[in-house]
């Protein structure tokens, strides 16, 4: 690390060869990334410049930033923003605060049994896609249990992928797939704080509210935030479940960004359309991963 | 009192989590007639004929030909992540080689959508000849998989003691010898359960397999899909659903097995990412 600071020249011959080594070692994954990644991102932005059809796919004849203007005028590319956006934010908090309570309130149990533990991921194992064709089969009108039990219950069950409804029926799916990640890192953080803690609290008097409120959750409160944050990038670039559950829904109702962008490549052709508005999604995540970067860069500079 | 409260919300969140797949287990069990008279969780007579129509291959659906795509795919994306990301984990947890480029752009990998590139692979993938194969389905998990091996990876050989390797250098070892020879056996734990997490996660991919391939490379995600696209008769819902516990099975099983490590690596990449 020192030999960073030091200017090459002064390195000696061994100290060189090492670095040599060390850039070897890098160089396969290196080479992997600028192929597979670094490739299709310069692709991308050529034919996101470009007037390109599947007939011309070899030969695209630059137009500036016409596909550019084109998503921005569209409609259903905001539509599918305003999903993406509202969807990430309902799943991560839901996701977030049941997580919460149930890896707090189970810790004893799953403390003694870490057996119990190994049930509650099994959602985690599945593949969000067959959850969403599971539940195809849960909700469906005639062989779906879910309104079998509300028909013999109550004489009624709502239309749960109907244009009103599906966003929230989607919103369930997702929270009670992904739960588990959220219950399992909680309880990973909960499990790591440090008894002495607890217990000086307690020794002060403090109430199991108290100790709740003002030792556990802010000791927490960084693995809380990663969580959030990892809930709400997975929730707003949904894809699999969406498209096996509903595909883009009734009227579009359930269009998320991945499916416009999808759908515009796959099922309109409209391939420039489909680019500019990966290139601005792609544009949006660096611009929330510069301002996470930055923000927790402040904070643990605030804190040393 | 409180004990068996704990007890019932945990029995319950269990069964509200796994509330899909023990719907689809059952109605795996159940016979097409009995499913149109009894959509509710208990099952009168129980039968394996679904299970045994999936295991005859019919042309079109071929769920044996998509369970050894998603197989051949995933081994190449776990495998291969685990390749390219040990020796460069190695040369930044000791050389600081790419700890300041290489090691966030990885990471952030994990946040950016990648349907973002899935149109210009697309493209690229034509050209290569990749469209449609398995070693073009597997080259794209390996990228899902790697900035979780990665960061898995270089925790692992941080947590060694320096002294290891200073040791084997005085005894004359290369680089390259103390990588392969000290290094490696000693986060073979952590080498496993990268496979077996990068295994499940690649197994139960979704978008790039129903965009890159069309036929020959279908993995099983997609390939069940097909079941429910209704041919003239409407879904055979026993049937599909005995598919999707088929397609469900290995990386289930694989979790159950592995849930310690899972947990572990889970939370590793996500705290320390």
């Amino acid at each position: 690390m020192a030999s960073r600071t030091v200017p090459l020249h002064v390195l000696s011959g061994a100290e060189r060869r090492q670095r040599r080594e060390w850039r070897l070692l890098s160089t396969p994954l290196v080479v992997f990334l600028l192929l597979f990644l670094g490739f299709p991102t310069i692709l991308d932005v050529v034919y996101s410049l470009s007037q390109v059809t599947f007939e011309t796919l070899r030969t695209p004849t630059i137009s500036g930033v016409e596909n550019y203007g084109e998503v921005i005028a569209d409609g259903a590319f905001w539509l599918a923003s305003w999903f993406s956006l509202r969807f990430g934010l309902i799943t991560a908090a839901a996701e977030c605060l049941i997580g919460l309570f149930l890896a707090i309130f189970l810790s004893p149990l799953i403390a003694k049994r870490s057996a119990l533990m190994a049930p509650l991921m099994l959602p985690l194992m599945v593949a969000p896609a067959m959850v969403g064709l599971m539940y195809r089969l849960v909700l469906h009108e005639f062989v779906g249990p879910v309104p079998y039990y509300l028909y013999a219950l109550f004489g009624n069950s709502p239309t749960f992928l109907g244009a009103d409804t599906a966003f929230w029926t989607l919103c369930v799916v997702e929270t009670l797939q992904w739960t588990p990640f959220a219950l399992l890192l909680f309880y990973t953080a909960y499990q790591a704080i440090p008894e002495e803690a607890r217990q000086a609290a307690q020794l002060d008097g403090a109430s199991k509210w108290q100790l709740l409120t003002l030792i556990d959750l802010p000791l927490m409160a960084p693995t809380i935030g990663v969580a959030v944050f990892i809930r709400f990038i997975d929730g707003f670039r949904v894809f699999d479940n969406v498209y096996t559950l509903v595909g883009s829904g009734p009227g579009g109702s359930t269009t998320s960004l991945s499916i416009y962008i999808y759908e515009a490549f796959f099922k309109q052709g409209a391939i420039g359309k489909a680019i500019a508005a990966s290139i601005l999604l792609f544009i949006g995540s660096l611009v929330v991963l510069m301002a996470i970067g930055w923000l927790s860069g402040r904070r643990t500079e605030a804190s040393s | 009192m409180i004990r068996s409260l704990r007890w019932i919300v945990y029995v319950v969140a269990v069964l509200v989590l796994n509330f899909p797949v023990i719907v689809t287990l059952v109605t795996s069990l159940k016979s097409g007639g009995e499913l149109s008279v009894n959509p509710g969780l208990w099952i009168n007579q129980p039968t394996f004929d679904n299970y045994l129509s999936v295991l005859q291959v019919s042309d079109r659906l071929n769920i044996f030909g998509y369970l050894v795509n998603s197989l051949i795919a995933s081994s190449i994306g776990a495998l291969l992540a685990i390749l390219l990301a040990f020796p460069a984990a190695y040369a930044i947890a000791r050389g600081s080689f790419g700890r300041r480029l290489l090691l966030p752009a990885i990471v952030n990998l994990r946040a950016v959508p990648l349907i973002i590139f899935a149109i210009p692979i697309y493209m690229m993938f034509q050209w290569l000849g990749l469209l449609d194969t398995q070693l073009g389905l597997g080259i794209i998990l390996t990228i899902v998989n790697l900035p979780l091996a990665l960061v898995v990876l270089v925790n692992a050989i941080a947590d060694l003691p320096i002294e290891l390797d200073e040791a084997a250098k005085i005894d004359g070892a290369g680089t390259f010898q103390i990588m392969t020879v000290i290094i490696r056996p000693l986060v073979q734990p952590a080498i496993v359960t990268c496979a077996i997490f990068g295994f499940i996660t690649a197994w139960n991919e979704f978008l790039f397999g129903l965009m890159l391939t069309t036929n020959h490379a279908v993995p099983v995600t997609v390939g069940a899909s097909f079941f429910f696209a209704a041919s003239g008769g409407g879904v055979q819902w026993g049937l599909a659903s005995a598919v999707m516990i088929v397609g469900a099975l290995p990386p289930a099983v694989l979790g159950l097995l592995m849930y310690r490590q899972i947990s572990g690596s889970l939370t590793a990449g996500a705290v320390k990412g």
